[in-house]
């Protein structure tokens, strides 16, 4: 369960021609354990999905490198599956075709029981075409087909959209399930941080195309202190955000040794921590998983 | 078997939650030493947690000594707080003495501040994981 | 970190070797089920086509002989050019060889429209490709079974047609005179040999590279449809210049040739073909232009194999540039 699952290295990708191409991603450097549960969040348009399809090998990077499994994301293509927005699936096929092609696309590896534990679970009919379901048994199909090929690392890309509470409450659960059983890493984007607040241990914030902040879920809490109190020097903790409302001064900060006594301070929550960083764009890039250099400024 | 219930609004950190509820059965009976925690599996199928969240839990209930992990079976109660099973002699007198709380005119609020601050003289030490419900 | 556990498969047990190693897997398994209505179309197509040129074959051709013979048209030795013959029977062997023929030639086109909308860019379109390359199988492999299994099928079809097409148009030599179609006209060139196969497979590595370049189902139809037309009309047009063909000249009147016309003209006295300034042999006309004699140049039958290899030779070599665009197009932009 140690080690890294996917990684990145000054990664960038431009759409677009040579000159004046728009930049998706920029200089995205990150290291994500194998074994967690990481939450990839940020505005839309920040670019997750544009990193989970080069993780996934659908995307060449137009700089840098995106390293999944200790290699490339081609040569792991057996070892990891991937679920795009859109859930697409052919609609053609019935459930148990789509389940078929997963056995017949991935020899040696496909677990039948475990995507059809899946497809039950869901009370679908499998003999149901593809494109006569709703949106959650959908993509109730396509974890079944994900998870069926046993991966290493599942990469979701806003897994959870379009699903009513009861479907995203009962496919969290069977993704948490996996992850629990099989030690998968899970890597999963989404826009709606709450939802993901109880399921995830590790944080990838991406705005604008960058790494934001990076970094075990509650190590990345702990580095930050939500501060009220009379207007005051912060100085030398480094603020990522503060506001002033009359004598009132509120702070999202990451302290640099203790605090003075007259600031209240709670831990913010993860919701907390993303909309202060998403608001401040100059606020310093926090990465904390590479040990060597727990904190780097952004240029 | 126990069923664990996550109050996202409570403010309590999950894995307290668990470790917290997880007393809280073994204080009523629902649990009993040999009894068998639920899996890992099982827990964040039903509540869309984190696996190492309830691990985390069952780590904390470990160093506790209230539970022990056997490999490849799972995790058992080793022994319980049963010192008030849920129809002791004690509970009668807390009954008793709830009625005439009330009796006295006291509102549930008085009551709960009058409760948390006897237990919070008795068991300081305790006080991290305070057993309101 | 996963212990790769062997999974026990559903495989039915009692299945026959034979059946078993027969069935197709993988990726052939998907395309064929993925493309069960164009199968079915294809073997339907295949079927009415072969059908018609078998039926052109046998009770069609008996049938316009015993006509012919019963009007007294028989050939015996000289042209009986006085013989009007229009029979019903006649007809419908005609009506029978056209379709064949020109279900041959249909093929390629509707091959590319397919290849170019429903086999590639509608999967691109809705994000289906992606499925499979998230699978165990890389684009290039993906893309090496999207072109092979529908080229083996649409290849063996087509050319059985041919071998079909073939076996109906020397047998008749006779009757085919009444029905003034030429060795080399288009319809008959294209659906008596390799070509048409050429073609076939053309076809799909232009809708397979079209519908990878434009990745939208309705613009890659119609742009497929489009490149495969130019390229008919193109070599069409250019047919009889990929041979070398063969010149007769007389002094006189034009030259007697059968086969291929590909020019003619008039001789002038120092030589040079030039083109016929009468437009016919009026003696007065031709000496006012100082023409001395006639020029041909054309194909005789000898041809129809050089010219079929030629241009077979020419559309399969397009087609490998297009099997090569399309792997290089996919490399670049997904991760190998």
């Amino acid at each position: 369960m140690t080690g890294t699952a996917m990684e990145a290295a000054a990664l960038g990708r431009r759409f677009g021609r040579r000159g004046d191409g728009d930049w998706a991603l920029r200089d995205c450097t990150f290291r994500l354990p194998a074994g967690s549960v990481c939450a990839v969040v940020g505005p839309n348009g920040a670019g997750k999905s544009t990193l989970l399809a080069h993780a996934a090998g659908l995307l060449r990077p137009t700089e840098g490198t995106v390293t999944v499994l200790g290699t490339t994301p081609g040569a792991a293509r057996a070892r990891l599956a991937y679920i795009a927005q859109d859930k697409p699936l052919y609609p053609q096929l019935s459930i148990t075709e789509t389940l078929r092609l997963g056995h017949e696309l991935n020899p040696g590896r496909w677990d039948g029981a475990v995507a059809e534990r899946i497809v039950a679970e869901g009370d679908l009919d499998p003999h149901a075409r593809v494109g006569s379901l709703s949106g959650g048994q959908r993509t109730r199909v396509a974890l079944a087909l994900a998870l069926g090929k046993r991966p290493e690392l599942l990469l979701l890309d806003e897994p959870m959209a379009d699903l009513d509470p009861l479907a995203r409450h009962q496919l969290m659960g069977a993704l948490m399930a996996d992850a629990a059983e099989n030690g998968t890493t899970v890597v999963m984007s989404s826009h709606v941080i709450a939802e993901l607040e109880d399921a995830c241990d590790h944080v990838l914030l991406i705005g604008d195309g960058r790494v934001r902040l990076e970094g075990p879920l509650d190590d990345l809490l702990a580095a930050h202190v939500l501060v009220t109190g009379r207007d005051g020097d912060l100085d030398p903790h480094t603020v990522v955000e503060s506001r002033t409302t009359g004598r009132q001064h509120t702070a999202l900060i990451r302290p640099n040794g203790p605090l003075d006594e007259s600031w209240q301070t709670t831990e913010p929550t993860l919701e907390e921590l993303v909309l202060a960083h998403l608001r401040s764009p100059d606020a310093p890039v926090l990465t904390l998983t590479r040990e060597d250099e727990a904190e780097e400024a952004a240029a | 078997m126990v069923e664990y219930r996550i109050d996202r609004r409570s403010g309590v950190a999950t894995y307290v939650q668990i470790v917290q509820q997880t007393k809280q059965a073994l204080r009523l009976g629902l649990l009993e030493p040999g009894d068998r925690l639920p899996t890992a599996r099982e827990v964040v199928e039903a509540t869309a947690i984190n696996p190492n969240t309830v691990l985390k839990a069952y780590r904390e209930l470990e160093r506790e000594g209230l539970v022990e992990a056997r490999r490849g079976l799972g995790t058992f109660v080793r022994k319980s707080l049963g010192t008030t099973p849920a129809d002791s002699p004690l509970r009668a007198e807390l009954d008793a003495w709830a009625d005439r709380a009330r009796e006295a005119g006291l509102e549930r609020e008085d009551v709960a501040a009058l409760f948390t601050a006897v237990l919070d003289e008795h068991f300081r030490d305790d006080h991290r994981e305070g057993d309101e419900v | 970190m996963t212990a790769v556990t062997p999974t026990p498969g559903e495989a039915p047990a009692e299945e026959p070797a034979l059946r078993r190693a027969l069935r197709p897997r993988g990726l052939v398994w998907t395309l064929l089920s993925l493309h069960r209505a164009a199968l079915l179309f294809w073997v339907l197509l295949v079927a009415v086509a072969g059908g018609t040129l078998l039926w052109a074959y046998g009770p069609g051709t008996d049938g316009a002989w015993s006509e012919y013979r019963t009007m007294r048209c028989a050939f015996s030795g000289e042209e009986d050019l006085s013989c009007d013959y229009t029979g019903e029977a006649f007809l419908a062997l005609d009506a029978a060889t056209y379709l064949g023929a020109m279900i041959i030639t249909v093929v390629p086109f509707l091959v590319a429209v397919w290849a170019g909308a429903a086999l590639i860019a509608r999967e691109l379109e809705t994000g289906t490709a992606e499925v499979a390359w998230t699978q165990s199988v890389s684009p290039a492999r993906w893309l090496t079974a999207k072109l092979a299994v529908p080229a083996a099928l649409i290849a063996s079809g087509t050319a059985l047609l041919v071998l079909l097409h073939r076996l109906v148009w020397p047998s008749n030599r006779e009757l085919l005179r009444w029905l003034d179609w030429q060795w080399y006209d288009d319809l008959p060139f294209r659906s008596n040999g390799p070509v048409a196969v050429a073609y076939a497979l053309l076809g799909l590595a232009v809708g397979v590279l079209v519908g990878l370049l434009v990745r939208r189902s309705l613009p890659a139809l119609g742009i497929s449809l489009v490149c495969l037309l130019a390229v008919h009309f193109l070599l069409g047009a250019l047919r009889p210049y990929l041979w070398p063909s063969v010149t007769l000249t007389t002094t006189e009147d034009y030259p007697v040739f059968s086969g291929m016309p590909v020019d003619d003209g008039g001789i002038t006295p120092i030589g040079s073909h030039v083109p016929n300034p009468c437009g016919g042999e009026d003696p007065g006309c031709l000496t006012q232009h100082h023409i001395v004699g006639f020029y041909v140049d054309h194909h005789p039958p000898s041809h129809f194999w050089p010219l079929q290899l030629t241009e077979t030779g020419i559309v399969l070599a397009l087609t490998a540039l297009a099997v090569l665009a399309s792997f290089r197009l996919l490399h670049h932009r997904t991760a190998a």
